[in-house]
């Protein structure tokens, strides 16, 4: 299974490689969709892999140096309403939004994170995100 | 040579060979123009875009009392009704009479609803004389109830659309779109190789082969004809005046939208069949999206000319990413980054393969035209400009760090004004203190200037044009800003007041 969270590394574990670690001690696999890391503070958007022990390991390991919170938002785009116009491309953090060969507005929609940029920047209102 | 009768003759017999301005480039590139030239007969443009250029007639027939109506709402959108009885003009761009709708349901959702047959609600009112007694009228009405709908777009179809990237701190929305911040993105528009007007141009004569007044095009899903040249007609950036009957248009084809903070506005399908009459024709409908050259601008600059980023092509533009040269911060530095499109390429291709079907199946006929477009123009408004440097009161009167608050009182009141700059020993700004700030002190015993200023200034230049300051302010609701120079160094300060006696003094 996988799992994508946001993440808040605590300031005082901040020069400490604890995404590394997580792989190493739980055997998680981690995909960082995006970090800001900054002298105070570190935020990171993660997709984790494993069974489903694995995950929770990972999670109870990441929770010792910060802040865990999952990512259970869906996107939907309406079909219907959509034209490919490409108004929402440029405005994902994450590029999970395309256009393909045959200029379809293609969504990567099992990465996204639901921060809704791309909602709030098309002009047709073709996406909804739900919780 | 061929001319459009004899294309005609061939469309009607069903013979006629017709491609896609696309598949052209492939043609002419395997078997040149001149070969091309021979056995083509038509080749179809098409452009899906944001048209806020567009807007419909509507003749609603006589109510019984009649009614001479002069304001008219379709769903609470406006539509002009300065014309005959009951004939009004509703435009795309037209904002909702309720400020909590405003701009997500306007004059373009109307046209849109309009064509998908949804009932709107009529709302007129007007004087009373003696062949027009009503006072007021409120009806629903559909598309078959009014007599006309005759959509009539001052402009549409632009040949190329300079491109949008943004230079400032923050995002900005705009009728390209929502740009982000110290250039992160560029927005363009247009069709590129398949644009009608782009496939018909002819540099030479700075004019177009065979586009004309009374060509005959595909227009929202129906047939509609080129009136003339459109607004700001300037080519190789050229624009059309078209006019089509909206009851027989395709919602899949006319569609309402609304960039987000800017407006409504209406994405317009328009298709032009080209007759490849001769090989100078042909040759220029295989142009590809590399040979049109886009300028990319800085929107982030509020000015009529905006400041040119670089130079690009539509080619590049479809990649998904472009290489900038761009300055921050004063040093120059090259970045990477995302491209996306405002019109639709997919649908600027289902418009050229409609209209190529139409005329393979004999449905769509050629027109001549009766003559060629119109002459160039589109020159600046002669509208006089006030730049934040013209309003200031000079010297300016600011303050350094280390003095008291009491200090800091003393100065507001003896130059009875509201705003005090804080300023380095350079005399670039560090902070700002208001009358409000030095009320707070007293309130909360605070001891120093460092601790009250507020040090995220909002700032003004001495050479922004002053509506762009007023703008500022009534957004960030703040009563005044520092104008500084090149240098931070602090020059003057405007205040609400200030900008209220220049427009004021304007009416
Ligand atoms: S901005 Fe909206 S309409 Fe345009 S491609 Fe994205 S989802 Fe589709
Ligand atoms: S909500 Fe839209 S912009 Fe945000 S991550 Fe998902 S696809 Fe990307």
């Amino acid at each position: 299974m996988r799992k994508k969270v946001y993440y808040w590394t605590d300031s005082e574990h901040i020069n400490k490689p604890v995404i590394s670690d997580t792989i190493l001690n739980t055997g998680v696999k981690i995909n960082i969709l995006k970090a800001k890391v900054e002298p105070q503070e570190a935020f990171l958007i993660l997709e984790l892999f494993g069974d489903e022990e694995t995950i929770k390991k990972a999670l109870d390991y990441l929770s010792k140096f910060g802040e865990v919170e999952e990512i259970t938002k869906v996107i939907k785009r309406d079909m219907e309403k959509c034209v490919h116009c490409g108004c929402c491309i440029t405005q994902c953090p994450i590029n999970v939004i395309y256009m393909d060969d045959d200029y379809n507005v293609i969504f990567k929609e099992e990465e996204c994170v639901g921060c809704k940029n791309c909602l709030k920047a098309c002009p047709f209102k073709a996406i909804e995100i739900f919780e | 040579m061929k001319t459009i009768k004899e294309i005609n003759e061939k469309i009607k017999k069903g013979d006629a060979v017709v491609i896609t301005a696309e598949e052209m480039i492939k043609i002419v590139e395997e078997e040149g123009a001149k070969k091309a030239a021979d056995y083509v007969d038509v080749v179809t443009t098409g452009t899906f875009g944001a048209m806020c250029s567009s807007g419909v007639f509507i003749n609603f027939g006589h109510s019984d009392p009649p009614i001479k109506m002069l304001k008219i709402y379709l769903n609470n959108v406006e539509a002009y009704g300065g014309l005959a009885a009951v004939d009004a003009y509703i435009g795309a761009a037209q904002p909702n009479e309720d400020p909590d709708v405003d701009i997500d349901y306007g004059g373009a959702h109307v046209i849109e609803d309009l064509v998908r047959g949804k009932e709107i609600e009529l709302y007129a009112e007007g004087y009373t004389t003696d062949c027009y007694p009503r006072k007021d009228v409120n009806v629903k009405i559909t598309l078959d109830d009014v007599n006309q709908a005759i959509m009539v777009n001052p402009r549409n179809c632009y040949q190329t659309y300079p491109a949008a990237t943004n230079g400032r701190e923050e995002k900005i929305y705009t009728y390209m779109g929502v740009l982000l911040p110290e250039y992160n993105n560029v927005h363009y528009s247009g069709a590129g190789q398949l644009n009608p007007l782009q496939n018909d141009y002819n540099p030479i004569i700075n004019n177009y082969n065979t586009i004309g007044i009374g060509t005959k095009i595909f227009l929202g899903g129906g047939e509609g004809y080129i009136i003339g040249e459109g607004t700001q007609h300037n080519p190789p950036f050229g624009t059309l005046m078209v006019k089509g009957d909206l009851k027989k248009m395709n919602s899949k084809f006319i569609r309402a939208a609304t960039m987000p903070r800017y407006g409504s506005t209406l994405y317009v399908g328009l298709g032009v069949p080209i007759p490849v009459l001769n090989e100078k024709i042909a040759e220029r409908c295989a142009i590809k999206d590399e040979d049109i050259e886009v300028p990319i601008y800085d929107y982030g600059v509020p000015r009529r000319d905006k400041p040119m980023i670089a130079k690009t092509n539509y080619a590049v533009l479809r990649s998904g990413k472009i290489s900038l040269e761009v300055e921050i911060d004063g040093k120059i530095v090259e970045k990477t980054v995302k491209t996306g499109s405002v019109s639709s390429y997919k649908m600027a291709r289902e418009v050229a393969e409609e209209l190529k079907k139409w005329i393979l199946e004999g449905k769509f006929l050629l027109s001549e035209r009766v003559g060629t477009l119109g002459k160039p123009e589109n020159k600046p408004m002669k509208s006089p400009i006030t730049l934040v440097k013209d309003i200031l009161s000079k010297p300016p009167i600011t303050a350094p760090c280390n003095i008291s608050i009491m200090e800091a009182a003393k100065i507001l009141i003896e130059y009875n004004i509201n705003h005090l700059p804080i300023v380095d020993d350079l005399g670039r700004l560090v902070g700002i203190i208001t009358s409000w700030d030095i009320a707070k002190a007293l309130a909360q015993n605070k001891k120093t200037i460092e601790e009250i200023m507020t040090k995220n200034v909002i700032t003004a230049h001495e050479d922004e044009p002053a509506d762009h300051v007023a703008r500022k302010m009534s957004i960030n609701n703040i009563s005044g800003v520092p104008v500084v120079d090149d240098h931070k160094r602090v020059v003057g300060v405007v205040t609400s007041e200030d900008i209220s006696r220049l427009f004021g003094g304007k009416k």
